[in-house]
């Protein structure tokens, strides 16, 4: 879906990733590697796949979109890397793969740097990263050096009616700054809290579709 | 060592005879026997147990630990103790009784690690947690009894089963231990006795003193015709209800829910300020809760509004009368209720019966007779809960002194797991030791560990977090409320506090309060608002039983208000010829549909009128063959009389076309593949996920590094519901999820003997201009509502969305209309 954001012409990729054109960057936001991984160090019994599906389908996005330069908005890992676990080969073939990709993290609260390869190329950014119009952080908040973008939140919101409900993540963009859905497949939601002038735009399996300001209320809690 | 004339002369200084079924017991007990007591509340089954295991006392003070005694209800443990104790001092049998649950505080905890007492009296939760603890195997040894009281409150539930697997286990370290179970009376008493003494022993079935003649009347509203068809507050009947109390010195006044005794509390007592009246319910804070029993035992208060925190247990002086406010939903529930008054064996107990909807007087009528019948619930064991099962291989893994086939040799006894497959074994042992079967790929797990050939659990962290979470009961997301100067009034769920702003005001505890702030999981309020919003928890709704729901239709389908009728089906009738002449009454052989339409769409509404539980399970089944038949977005929703489809647009159809929607082929593929399109299976999944330790609830006290860890490996059951399906087809726990759907939520049995009846019945189907009587209260009612859909998310959305628009624009109309008036 286009979508002009703080002037700039963008595209949400039903992926749950943005796309800048004229900066060839694609932009996503809690990826969360290796969080099956760090359930089943610690004794929870979850089955792994889900990393390597998520790195499959952001290599797609790179592929597709051409992009040259990588944003993540943190939480790029879940937890402490260990260098024996299976989906840090996936993560070695990933960054193997795209050898060009300038690859840029605004650390979040899951990242942990410790441990992470060299070879991997992974800038990492602890204050917020500026690219005017746009200023990229982890937790987006206003920011006098331009529209903020972030993630953390994991937005979502519950569309219902008589006969339907749908729980859908979404880009939820406010007057000052926006919050991407978050991009792993084995994370959770938490309701978009959206006043009547902000802008939402739901992620289905096929794309993404702006939603009327009148859905706006639709994720606050009923009776 | 006490003797029978010990007994005799302590009965007889406190005015009290033996009764025969005690003396059955004692000798029973004498001769190392197990088996179940059953009689009303208030019989003496306490004494005939606990005398019992008291005759075998040898040296008193000395002994090691001789009996466990289960409670299910932790608030009641220590009253159960006081009694106990009493008993004990009275007959010289020289025992110390002592309490073993959550609220046990940490100086007692090490002192009973070093030396239990004579008698412990604890949970299967806190029960549990013992059996964990290697150094206190050896002081199981000397055990004589089991005693669980309450035995119908746990049987047929998970907690059931994990009592099952305690005992087990303590059958294995102690090899004659007695079991002995106290129940109400229950349909299936030599199941519910077998399940409790094992497999491979006799139980011997003791029956207490005759049950009580019970006399059921109900509050018949005045006004038919004005009275509500539909809502769960009865509150027009409050003028009656004050009545009956004014009439009584003490009244008990029973409700279905915790928000409905809220409710009614505060009704009473502001037409009544000047009469001492309480609230109890589960979610008040234990303190509370304590000095509303003991207000209760010392005859202080007028009335107490109660749910069903009050069925249970300790044998409060009686009460002149009991009030049951709402439909009993069960027989031998209304009969335990009503068994609250009049109090004393063989007396005969009242109980006035309140209806807050139209149709709940069918329901009493038919309480009335299936009791008169001596109809009464049989509460059905669980079987092959995998759940459980793989908490308690990790329980006693930490023990580190049992091996897998020791294991499953304990287990094999009890009727839990007597019919448990290798596989399914098989599959729980790779699932604590490898995270799942050997195909699926759960690299860097591990939990259990095999080392000597024994299990162990050799990391500390995961030892602690497994006993944090040892138990099945699984509660919504909790929080605390309290003054902000100290005092706290109990618990509501966290996303009823998320919708209030500080300074809103809502009633809880019997008291306005309103909020200040929310720090730590505790809302903090203070006293004093003209709000009268009051909090909702889920899960308070009890299905009708099907013993009641037979003998329901039964009556329904007698002529309305002939001579020698119910009184409740006089009162009825009114309402019944409304339903006839707009429709049709339900009646046996024929299945009633009628048809509606309005702003929300096409309404289809089904009285197969066999329980909430069958008509989950077959509206289900009819919106998925529905959905199947062509793209189609349809929500459902049940009672207890039937069940209610709505879409934007339903199909066309005929009698003929609906027989074959509601084929009995096929059911076997299309109900499995119905329950997981409506996510009933993922719901069900979450106490699954609880139990088998895939997710966790928040520890209170952990803080810091600790709070960070848990929170970095939480995530929410319908998250690893996901992750399972698609990595892990063949996990069991998620196909647990789907059999426990079926068998439980959607009572497959009934379910297909229902299809069988329709099958050979007639459908007759009704347009209808209005919702009938009948109709209303599933419309009104529509609560958890399921879902089924055919459609992609694309063409869902797209619809709402025009829906959305077009009542938009209807609604800023009419708002501009009131506002140019004004």
């Amino acid at each position: 879906m286009q979508i002009d954001i703080a002037g700039e012409a963008m595209l949400l990729d039903h992926r749950r990733a943005l796309l800048w054109p004229r900066r060839r960057t694609l932009v996503v936001a809690d990826v969360h590697l290796g969080k099956g991984s760090a359930f089943r160090r610690a004794g929870v019994p979850v089955p792994s796949g889900s990393t390597r599906d998520d790195l499959a389908r952001l290599s797609a996005l790179i592929d597709e979109h051409r992009a040259e330069r990588l944003l993540v908005l943190g939480d790029l890992f879940h937890a402490q890397l260990q260098a024996h676990e299976p989906w840090f080969a996936d993560m070695e073939r990933f960054t193997a793969r795209h050898p060009a990709l300038e690859f840029r993290v605004v650390r979040g609260n899951h990242d942990r740097i410790a441990g992470v390869p060299a070879h991997w190329r992974i800038q990492w950014r602890e204050a917020p990263l500026v690219d005017a119009p746009f200023v990229f952080m982890h937790d987006a908040a206003p920011s006098p050096l331009g529209y903020a973008l972030g993630g953390h939140l994991h937005p979502v919101t519950t569309l219902r009616d008589a006969h339907d409900k749908l729980r859908l993540p979404v880009f939820w963009l406010r007057a000052h700054y926006g919050v991407l859905p978050s991009f792993g497949a084995f994370t959770g939601g938490f309701e978009a809290r959206a006043s009547r002038d902000d802008r939402l735009a739901a992620v289905t399996p096929e794309r993404v579709i702006a939603l009327p300001r009148t859905c706006n209320d639709a994720g606050a809690p009923q009776r | 060592m006490p003797t029978l004339a010990d007994v005799e002369t302590w009965y007889a200084a406190r005015g009290w005879t033996v009764f025969d079924f005690q003396r059955e017991c004692w000798a029973a007990y004498a001769a190392g026997e197990s088996g179940l007591i059953h009689a009303p509340t208030g019989a003496g089954k306490t004494l005939a147990a606990w005398i019992g295991a008291l005759l075998q006392a040898d040296s008193g003070g000395d002994e090691p630990l001789r009996v466990i005694w289960i409670t299910p209800m932790r608030a009641l443990a220590a009253d159960t103790a006081a009694g106990l104790q009493q008993a004990s001092d009275a007959l010289g049998a020289g025992w110390n009784v002592e309490l073993r649950t959550g609220d046990t505080g940490s100086a007692a905890r090490a002192r009973q690690r070093k030396r239990l007492p004579q008698a412990l009296v604890t949970t299967p939760e806190s029960l549990s947690l013992l059996l964990s603890y290697a150094d206190l195997i050896p002081q199981f040894a000397g055990l004589h009894s089991v005693i669980v009281d309450e035995w119908h409150e746990l049987i047929g539930s998970k907690r059931g089963v994990q009592t099952e697997l305690c005992l087990s286990r303590l059958r294995a370290l102690a090899p004659r231990l007695r079991s002995w179970g106290l129940s109400a009376t229950l349909g299936n008493l030599d199941e519910a006795s077998q399940v409790l003494v094992g497999t491979r022993r006799p139980a011997r079935i003791v029956a207490g003193v005759a049950p009580k003649r019970t006399i059921i009347e109900t509050l018949i509203p005045p006004a038919i015709q004005r009275f509500a068809w539909a809502g769960h507050l009865g509150l027009p009947q409050l003028p009656q209800v004050l009545a009956a109390l004014e009439s009584a010195r003490s009244s008990l006044v029973f409700t279905n829910t915790r928000s409905q005794a809220e409710r009614w509390f505060e009704a009473l007592s502001s037409a009544k300020p000047e009469w001492p009246m309480a609230l109890h319910h589960g979610s008040l804070d234990a303190q509370l809760r304590r000095e509303v029993e003991a207000g209760l035992k010392a005859g202080e208060l007028r009335a107490v509004v109660a749910t069903s925190s009050l069925d249970l247990g300790v044998d409060f002086t009686p009460v002149d009368q009991v009030v049951q406010i709402g439909g009993p939903k069960g027989v031998a529930r209304l009969l335990q209720r009503a068994g609250r008054s009049g109090h004393r064996p063989g007396e005969t107990s009242r109980i006035v019966c309140v209806p807050t909807m139209a149709l709940e007087l069918a329901e009493f009528a038919a309480a009335r007779r299936a009791a008169a019948a001596g109809v009464i619930e049989s509460r059905r064991p669980l079987r092959n809960s995998l759940d459980v099962l793989a908490q308690h291989v990790v329980t006693l893994a930490l023990t580190g002194q049992l091996s897998a086939a020791q294991l499953r040799a304990e287990i094999a006894n009890t009727h839990a797991y007597a019919a448990l497959s290798d596989a399914e074994w098989n599959w729980v042992l790779d699932f604590v030791m490898h995270g799942g079967s050997a195909l699926a790929a759960y690299p860097q797990y591990r939990k259990v560990v095999e080392r000597d050939g024994l299990l162990h659990v050799d990391d500390a962290t995961l030892a602690r977090r497994h006993r944090m979470s040892v138990g099945t009961i699984v509660s919504d997301t909790m929080m605390r409320v309290s003054y902000l100067r100290g005092g706290s009034l109990g618990s509501v769920e966290e996303s009823f506090i998320s919708r209030l702003k500080p300074g809103d005001g809502f009633v809880f505890a019997g008291r306005r309060v309103s909020l200040l702030k929310v720090r730590d999981m505790t809302a903090y309020v203070k006293p004093g608002s003209t709000a009268s919003l009051i909090p909702r928890w889920m899960g308070g709704r009890m299905p009708l039983s099907s013993e009641l729901a037979g003998t329901l239709t039964e009556l329904l389908s007698e002529p309305a208000g002939a001579a020698g009728a119910a009184p409740e089906l006089q009162a009825l009738a009114p309402l019944l010829s409304v339903q006839q002449r707009w429709s049709q009454l339900p009646r046996p052989g024929v299945l009633l549909v009628e048809r509606a339409a309005s702003r929300e769409g096409q309404h289809w509404f089904v009285y197969p009128m066999a329980g909430r539980h069958v008509h989950e399970g077959l509206s289900a089944l009819l919106a998925y063959r529905l959905a199947q038949r062509s793209p189609l977005t349809c929500s459902f929703s049940v009672n207890d009389y039937g069940f209610e489809l709505l879409a934007r647009k339903l199909p066309a159809i005929d009698a003929a076309g609906l027989h074959a929607l509601l084929a009995i082929e096929d059911l076997d593929i299309d109900l499995p593949a119905s329950i997981n399109a409506s996510e009933m299976a993922r719901r069900r999944f979450r106490e699954i996920a609880r139990i088998a330790g895939l997710v966790f609830e928040g520890f209170p006290g952990a803080g810091g590094d600790a709070r960070k860890t848990v929170k970095q490996i939480q995530a929410s059951s319908g998250l690893i519901y996901d992750v399972l399906a698609r990595y892990d087809p063949e996990n069991r726990l998620t196909r647990q999820a789907l059999s426990e759907a079926l068998e439980q939520q959607l009572d497959y049995q009934r379910l297909r003997e229902t299809l069988q009846r329709l099958r050979s019945g007639r459908i007759e189907i009704v347009d209808v201009e209005r919702f009938t009587p009948l109709a209303f209260p599933l419309w009104a009612d529509r609560l958890n509502s399921h879902r089924v859909s055919s459609e992609g998310v694309h063409e869902r959305i797209t619809r709402m969305l025009a829906d959305l628009e077009a009542a938009a624009s209807e609604t800023a109309a009419p708002r501009r209309a009131r506002r140019a008036k004004a």
